[in-house]
């Protein structure tokens, strides 16, 4: 499903994010990407839903080998992959419901399909309740749990999370991890970095930890370290 | 046409959002194109002045008053004779004196003060080769013959009237080209600010997967807007202008020749649809420009 082979990226003024990368995620996977600050967690995500390209060394998704993805396409290409952030990236003049209707409307479904999907999805990360609050009124997991319904609007087959329990405490963590794993569960790929290691060594999941742009580390079952 | 009602939508809600600025915009856009639309009347207004003038006569002989007969005689011969006179037409001071009324119908003091006696008769004269080099050629032989108090033609009211309209219409040229520049400036900072306004949706927006025209298409159409309103602003101008000072050309006595100083029915229109075309095209380039630039899409 995803595959990296030699993967190397630098940004300007010499900073080696990743260097000669490979690795490989089959489909249904879930998947921790662990190490600290500056490891290259980040670049890797975004290397996969082609908001950077490598500077050298091939990645596929999907089958679709990204080096020869035209831009035009790129849009596209992003339809199948959800994306959650640490700061939710929400928008505040919007309320839940158009939030997650909005990641809809932009790709041009129509207002019954719009209609149709959101409740079924609010209901899903549980904010039924809550669809007309505005994101303010809402607690940091509740704004993480409308960052997630939203980049599973449209049944990606991946959800790319960068650090989403990062500004939250533990015990609302545990309920964002649950809702990962639903998703997961439900077939879609979900790729995590993080450096929660409770949330790690409770999972036993995959674990693939990156030091200083290099792969150290690819366990099936792992633990944190 | 969820699409068409999102595009709709969008592009209002931004140009609300921005209502100073857009207004500074879409008068910016007004002004410019009402001075373009002025300095095309103005051209197109001379042109018919002098074409007119063209066509018809106009050197024409001025005899004394109390010219001899034979003065007279000489002339004429000379005209009904000559290869290179056409026609000419004799208007002798009865008909100077109806004409002389008629010009100052307003002012009867100036008219009981001449009679047809003082009035010079005259020979209007339609050369067979108008070329103004000819005409004045010719008129300097008839100047020279004896009787005649003065020539006149046409070729000198024509230069003067064709410099006027020229530097006129060139000067509103030249300013409504830099102002064009400013509005084209003005929709693009415009159009700018929006973006910023939205930058977190449109971050959200490439990051679910929306096509770039999609992203791009609600600022270009708020652009187009600015210029095809500043432009709607502008036609009334227009038409000011041809009723206003057009029309004060053509009723005033001081030069003659600016009575055909007028547009053909229609021109107003076509130049309206001319000020729409390049107001749309003006918003359209600036918007794109400022797409282009800080949109990153």
């Amino acid at each position: 499903m995803i595959r990296l082979e030699n993967v190397t990226k630098v940004y300007k003024g010499d900073v080696t994010a990743l260097r000669e990368v490979t690795a490989e995620i089959q489909r249904g996977e879930f998947v921790f990407l662990v190490g600290q600050s500056g490891s290259g967690k980040s670049t890797f995500l975004r290397l996969l839903n082609r908001e950077e390209v490598p500077d050298s060394g091939k990645i596929w998704v999907s089958g679709k080998d990204l080096s020869k993805l035209r831009s035009w396409s790129v849009p596209h290409f992003r339809r199948s992959m959800g994306c959650v952030f640490q700061d939710y990236k929400l928008l505040h003049k919007k309320t839940v419901f158009e939030n997650v209707a909005f990641a809809l409307e932009v790709i041009g479904q129509s207002r019954p399909v719009i209609r149709k999907n959101v409740p079924a999805i609010l209901d899903l990360v549980g904010l039924t309740q809550k669809a007309e609050r505005f994101p303010n009124q809402l607690s940091g997991g509740e704004q993480q749990r409308v960052s997630i319904a939203r980049a599973f609007a449209n049944r990606p087959e991946i959800m790319l999370a960068d650090e989403p329990t990062g500004n939250l405490d533990p015990s609302t963590s545990v309920g964002i991890m649950k809702l990962l794993d639903l998703i997961n569960r439900r077939g879609t790929t979900v790729i995590m970095a993080t450096h929660d290691r409770s949330i790690v060594d409770s999972m036993q999941r995959r674990v693939i930890e990156l030091d200083r742009g290099v792969v150290v580390r690819d366990e099936s079952r792992g633990i944190y370290d | 046409m969820y699409r068409l009602w999102y595009y709709f939508r969008e592009t209002f809600s931004s140009i609300w959002r921005n209502l100073s600025l857009t207004m500074a915009a879409i008068f910016t856009v007004a002004i410019s194109l009402a001075l373009v639309g002025a300095s095309l009347l103005v051209r197109e207004g001379a042109e018919r002045a002098t074409a007119q003038f063209q066509e018809g006569v106009e050197f024409i002989v001025f005899m004394n008053a109390d010219a001899a007969e034979d003065q007279d005689l000489a002339i004429r011969e000379v005209l009904d004779n000559s290869p290179v006179i056409a026609s000419y037409n004799y208007i002798d001071q009865e008909d100077a004196y109806e004409e002389f009324r008629n010009l100052f119908a307003d002012k009867p003091d100036l008219i009981n003060s001449v009679s047809p006696s003082v009035m010079p008769p005259s020979y209007r004269i339609v050369p067979s080769d108008p070329s103004a080099a000819n005409v004045s050629e010719l008129a300097d032989q008839f100047a020279s013959q004896p009787g005649v108090k003065e020539v006149a033609t046409a070729t000198e009211a024509i230069r003067q009237i064709d410099d006027f309209s020229t530097r006129v219409s060139q000067a509103l040229l030249v300013a409504a080209v830099v102002l064009v520049a400013v509005s084209a400036l003005l929709i693009l900072n415009t159009v700018f600010t929006a973006i910023g306004a939205r930058r977190q949706e449109i971050e959200v927006m490439k990051l679910v997967g929306a096509t770039n025209w999609f992203i791009r298409i609600p600022f270009m159409l708020e652009g187009t807007i600015h210029g095809l309103l500043g432009a709607a602003l502008a036609i009334p101008a227009l038409f000011i202008v041809d009723k206003q000072v057009l029309a004060f050309f053509q009723e005033s006595d001081a030069v003659p020749l600016f009575r055909g100083f007028a547009v053909p029915e229609g021109f107003v229109w076509d130049t309206s649809i001319w000020l729409l075309l390049i107001g749309g095209t003006v918003g359209m380039l600036g918007s794109a420009v400022a797409v282009t630039r800080y949109l990153d899409v």
